[in-house]
C-alpha cells in the first residue's frame, strides 16, 4: 500500500502541466509574445528589419549585455547587486588594451582581464561582507574606484588595439552564427546550469529569499556571497573581452550603464527585486527585447535620444506585466 | 460597579486561528477610572485580546461595546478615535525626535504654514506633564531617555491624545524597582483623572498592587474575575493552571542512558545569565520560563547562531562549543527555530529545496535531481506531509506541514543533538500529535533533545526533566515525577508560597 502512494505523489510531483495558464505564469513566454508584436509591427513598418544582416546585427549587439545580465541575474536571485560592473568592464578593456600595446599576447592579456573583473567583483563581495554593508552601497562606491584606476592607467587617452583580438568578433559559426552570440549563449547556460543543477545553485536562491535561515540551516553565507560576486565578475570578464575585441579600442567609459541596463534587464525577465526567486531565461529574453526594441526604433528612425525613454517605459511596462501575472494567475 | 461609569464591554469574544482558539467565548470589561489586570500564561490569550481592542486583528464572533456604541469589529483608526492606546513594550516613537516632537507628531502646531512653533510645543508639553506629575525635559531626545521614560513618554502622548483607554502590555519587564513604582504612581495619578486602564502583566504582585479588578485568561477561556480585595496570590496561580487531564498525554518510556551533553556557564549578559545543565542520551530536557526569560537567546547561544560573552558545549567527552550554525552542525546539533516564517523556511521555494538545504545528493558537482526527489518522497510519506507536488512552494501548505518540512529537513541528516524551540507553535492538534511522536521516537533512538515550550501540557507530557528559565538564569531543574503546572508556574513567577499575600 505504501508503495502504491509512494508511486501516486512521484506521478503527481513529475507531472508538471503544461497547459497555456501554466505558460502564461512565466515571464518569459510574455517576452516573447512582445518580442513578436514588436518585430511584426517593424517589419510591417521597414521590411528591411528581416533582413538577414539585421537580425544577426542584433543577436550580435545584445551579446556583451547578455553576459553581464546572465552574472547579474546570480546577484539578483541571491539579493545582491554590483552597479560597478561597467566601471569594472571599462577598467579591464583599458588595461587589456595596454598589456597588447605592450607587447602581451593576446591571450594573456585576455586572462588578465577576466582575472581583473573577478577580482574587482570579488573585492566588492567581500567589503559588503566584512562592513555588513548592502551591495548597493559598497558597489556605488567602488564604481568611482574602479573608473578612476582606469582614467589614470590610460591617462584618459583612447587605447586602440589595432585590429588585435579581431578574430573572435568578425568570426561566424557556419558564416551564420556570430561567435559573441554563441559566447553569450554559453554564459546564459552555465547561469541556468548554475541555478538549477548545482549546490551552490540552490544557495543562491536560499540566500536570496531568507539570509537568515540559510545562516541556520548552516550555509556560510558570507563566503557565497563573495563567490557569488566572483561568478558575476567572471562573466563581466568574458563580456568586456567580447566588448574590445567588437570595438578594437578601450575607453574608461568603455562599458558606462551596462550595469543598469542589466539590472534592467533582470526586471524584465521577472526576478523580483527583492530577490529568492526568477530564471535566467527570463534575462533572456529581456536582454532579447532590450536587443529588438533598439533595433526597431532605429528602423522606425524614431528620434536616437528618445530610446532612453522607451528603455525607462519598457522597465516600467516589465514591473506592471509582473503584478498583473501576479493579481490573474497568482504566479510569482 | 459601584457609581463607576462602564467604558467599554466585550461580550462573548471568540478568535480562532488556524488550529487553535485563541479566544473562546471572552466577556470583558473596564469602567472609567479603574484599573483592570489580565493575567494568565504564555499563550493564554492576553496579546490576542489586546490586538482585538486596537483593531490589530477581529474577531470571529462577539460584540464590542465602546462607550455605548456597538461594533462587531475595530479598525487601528477607529480604536484611536474611540481613545484607545496601547502602549507596547517595544515602544514605538520617533529616536531621532525630540520629546516635544513626538507627543505632538502629526499635529504640530504651526506658526505659519509648516513652520512648526517648538516653543509652544515644548510650553504645552511641560503643561501635560505637569499634570501627571512627570519631570522629562521635552527638548531631550527621545534615543536619549531611559526605557522607563520612553514607557512613560508613551503614556504621555496617549494622554495628550484625549486617549481614555490605555491598554498597557508587560510595561514593567524591562524597567528596575524604582522605576516600576514611577509607574505605578502614574497609573494611579491617571485612574484618579478617571482614565479606564487595562494592565498585563505577569509579576503577580504589581496585579495585585495596582489592580482594582484582576481577571485570569487560560487558553482562552476567562476562568475567574476578582475583585482586588478579594483574592491571594496563591489563588492567582491556581486559576492559571490546573488543566484537564486529557490535554496531557502517555509519553512512551525512553530508555535514558549517560550524560553526553553538558552546557556550562553560558552567558550573554543581560539576556543570558551563566546557565549550565547536561542532558543524557535518549533524554528530552524541557526548558520552561515565561516569553522573555532567555529561554530562545540561551539555545541561539548553544547552536553558535548569537555570540556569547562565555560558555563551554562539551559532547561525548569533547569540547565543540559551536562558534556557528555551521560548525554546530557539523557536531550533529540542530536547531528548530521558534518563528518558522522569519528563521526557518524560504517561503518562495518549493518544498524540496526547503528539505533538502542542509545537504544535497550530488554526483560529483551536479545535484543528483533523480536521488534528491526520492529522498524527499521518503521523508514526505513517513511524516505524511500532506502536499500534491513537492515542487509547490512551501508558503501554500498548512503550519503543521510547514513544520513537519523542517522536521524533515534535519531528520536526513543525521543529527544526534535536536533543539526545538516551540515545536508545535501555529500548528493544528492532529499534526501536534505527530510531532510530539516524531520527537519521542527520535529520543528512543539514543538522540538528545531539548525543548523549549510555553505549551506546560506539551512541556510536561513531553519532558523527562525541565529546566526554568527566569530573567535568563536557569533558577530550578524538576525532575519529571515532581513537576506539576502550578509549581512549574511558581517557579516561572518567582513567586514562593512563603512570601505571603501583601493586601
Amino acid at each position: 500500500m505504501n508503495k502504491t502512494k509512494e508511486s501516486k505523489t512521484e506521478v503527481k510531483a513529475l507531472n508538471t502541466k503544461m497547459t497555456l495558464v501554466n505558460f502564461l505564469k512565466n515571464q518569459w513566454f510574455l517576452l516573447l509574445i512582445v518580442v513578436i508584436l514588436i518585430a511584426g509591427f517593424t517589419g510591417a513598418k521597414n521590411e528591411r528589419f528581416y533582413n538577414k544582416e539585421n537580425l544577426l546585427n542584433i543577436l550580435d549587439q545584445i551579446s556583451v549585455l547578455g553576459l553581464v545580465a546572465a552574472g547579474t541575474t546570480i546577484l539578483i536571485i541571491s539579493g545582491n547587486f554590483d552597479i560597478s560592473i561597467g566601471s569594472i568592464i571599462g577598467l579591464s578593456t583599458c588595461a587589456m588594451a595596454i598589456l597588447i600595446n605592450n607587447g602581451f599576447s593576446e591571450i594573456s592579456a585576455m586572462v588578465i582581464g577576466v582575472l581583473i573583473c573577478i577580482i574587482c567583483s570579488s573585492l566588492n563581495g567581500f567589503l559588503s561582507v566584512l562592513f555588513h554593508t548592502p551591495s548597493f552601497i559598497i558597489t556605488l562606491a567602488m564604481a568611482g574606484v574602479y573608473h578612476g584606476l582606469a582614467l589614470s592607467i590610460t591617462e584618459g587617452i583612447i587605447q586602440t588595439i589595432y585590429g588585435k583580438m579581431e578574430g573572435i568578433s568578425g568570426a561566424r559559426l557556419f558564416g551564420i552564427l556570430p561567435y559573441l552570440f554563441i559566447v553569450s549563449l554559453i554564459g546564459y547556460l552555465f547561469v541556468h546550469f548554475l541555478l538549477k543543477y548545482t549546490q551552490l545553485g540552490r544557495r543562491i536562491f536560499a540566500i536570496g529569499d531568507n539570509a537568515r535561515a540559510a545562516f541556520l540551516a548552516g550555509i556560510n553565507v558570507n563566503l557565497n556571497k563573495i563567490l557569488f560576486f566572483a561568478i558575476s565578475g567572471f562573466l563581466a570578464g568574458i563580456a568586456a573581452v567580447l566588448l574590445l575585441s567588437r570595438l578594437g579600442a578601450a575607453l574608461p567609459d568603455t562599458g558606462a550603464g551596462l550595469e543598469l541596463r542589466a539590472i534592467g534587464a533582470v526586471v524584465i525577465g521577472g526576478v523580483p527585486i527583492t530577490g529568492g526567486m526568477g530564471n535566467v531565461l527570463g534575462t533572456f529574453f529581456g536582454v532579447l527585447l532590450m536587443g529588438v526594441i533598439s533595433n526597431s526604433l532605429n528602423m522606425l528612425r524614431v528620434n536616437p535620444y528618445l530610446q532612453e525613454v522607451f528603455y525607462g517605459l519598457l522597465i516600467i511596462m516589465a514591473v506592471a506585466i509582473s503584478s498583473v501575472r501576479y493579481r490573474w494567475f497568482g504566479a510569482k | 460597579m459601584k457609581n463607576k461609569q462602564l467604558i467599554l464591554k466585550l461580550s462573548s469574544i471568540t478568535k480562532n486561528y488556524p488550529g487553535t482558539r485563541a479566544l473562546d467565548n471572552v466577556s470583558f470589561d473596564l469602567c472609567a477610572g479603574e484599573v483592570h489586570c489580565l493575567v494568565g500564561e504564555n499563550g493564554a490569550g492576553k496579546s490576542t485580546l489586546i490586538k482585538i481592542l486596537s483593531g490589530a486583528e477581529n474577531p470571529d464572533t462577539g460584540e464590542i461595546i465602546l462607550f455605548s456604541n456597538s461594533y462587531s469589529q475595530l479598525t487601528t483608526a477607529q480604536a484611536i478615535k474611540m481613545r484607545i492606546a496601547t502602549i507596547y513594550q517595544d515602544v514605538d516613537l520617533v529616536e531621532s525626535l525630540t520629546v516635544a516632537d513626538n507627543i505632538f507628531l502629526g499635529s504640530e502646531i504651526c506658526k505659519q504654514a509648516m513652520v512648526v512653533d517648538r516653543k509652544e510645543q515644548e510650553k504645552k508639553t511641560i503643561e501635560i506633564m505637569d499634570r501627571l506629575r512627570i519631570k522629562i525635559n521635552p527638548t531631550m531626545l527621545v534615543s536619549e531617555l531611559s526605557t522607563a521614560d520612553k514607557q512613560i513618554l508613551q503614556i504621555v502622548k496617549a494622554i495628550f491624545r484625549d486617549a481614555e483607554i490605555l491598554i498597557m502590555d508587560e510595561p514593567t519587564s524591562s524597567l528596575g524597582f524604582e522605576e516600576t513604582n514611577a509607574l505605578m504612581d502614574l497609573i494611579r495619578n491617571l485612574v484618579s483623572q478617571g482614565k479606564g486602564i487595562i494592565y498585563i502583566s505577569h509579576y503577580l504582585k504589581e496585579v495585585t498592587e495596582i489592580g482594582d479588578r484582576i481577571t485570569v485568561l487560560k487558553d482562552g477561556r476567562v476562568v475567574n474575575s476578582y475583585e482586588k480585595t478579594k483574592v491571594s496570590m496563591n489563588q492567582l496561580i491556581q486559576d492559571m493552571v490546573g488543566r484537564s487531564a486529557d490535554l496531557f498525554f502517555f509519553k512512551e518510556k525512553t530508555d535514558i542512558q549517560d550524560e553526553v551533553l553538558s552546557v556550562k556557564h553560558f552567558s550573554q549578559k543581560p539576556l543570558v545569565k551563566d546557565v549550565s545543565f547536561s542532558v543524557r542520551k535518549g533524554e528530552i530536557f524541557g526548558i520552561g520560563g515565561m516569553v522573555g526569560s532567555g529561554r530562545t537567546e540561551l539555545v541561539a547561544l548553544l547552536f553558535g547562531a548569537e555570540k556569547k560573552d562565555s560558555g563551554e558545549l562539551i559532547y561525548k567527552n569533547r569540547v565543540i562549543t559551536p562558534s556557528s550554525p555551521s560548525r554546530a552542525i557539523r557536531s550533529q546539533i540542530c536547531l528548530i527555530t521558534e518563528d518558522r516564517k522569519v528563521t526557518g523556511l524560504f517561503l518562495d521555494r518549493p518544498v524540496i529545496e526547503n528539505i533538502k538545504v542542509v545537504d544535497n545528493e550530488m554526483h560529483k558537482f551536479i545535484l543528483n535531481v533523480k536521488k534528491e526527489n526520492l529522498s524527499v518522497f521518503k521523508i514526505v510519506n513517513s511524516l505524511d506531509i500532506h502536499l500534491s507536488n513537492i515542487n509547490q512552494d512551501i508558503e501554500s501548505l498548512s503550519g503543521g506541514n510547514q513544520q513537519k518540512c523542517i522536521l524533515g529537513r534535519w531528520l536526513s541528516t543525521n543529527m544526534d543533538v535536536f533543539i526545538f524551540d516551540e515545536p508545535t507553535k501555529g500548528v493544528d492538534v492532529g499534526a501536534k500529535q505527530e510531532i510530539y511522536k516524531i520527537i519521542t521516537e527520535l529520543a528512543k533512538q539514543g538522540n538528545v533533545i531539548i525543548i523549549i515550550s510555553s505549551d506546560m501540557p506539551e512541556l510536561i507530557s513531553l519532558s523527562d526533566r525541565i529546566g526554568v528559565m527566569r530573567h535568563g538564569e536557569m533558577v530550578k531543574i524538576f525532575d519529571k515525577d515532581e513537576v506539576t503546572e502550578h509549581v512549574l508556574i511558581q517557579e516561572y513567577l518567582g513567586y514562593q508560597e512563603k512570601t505571603k499575600v501583601i493586601k
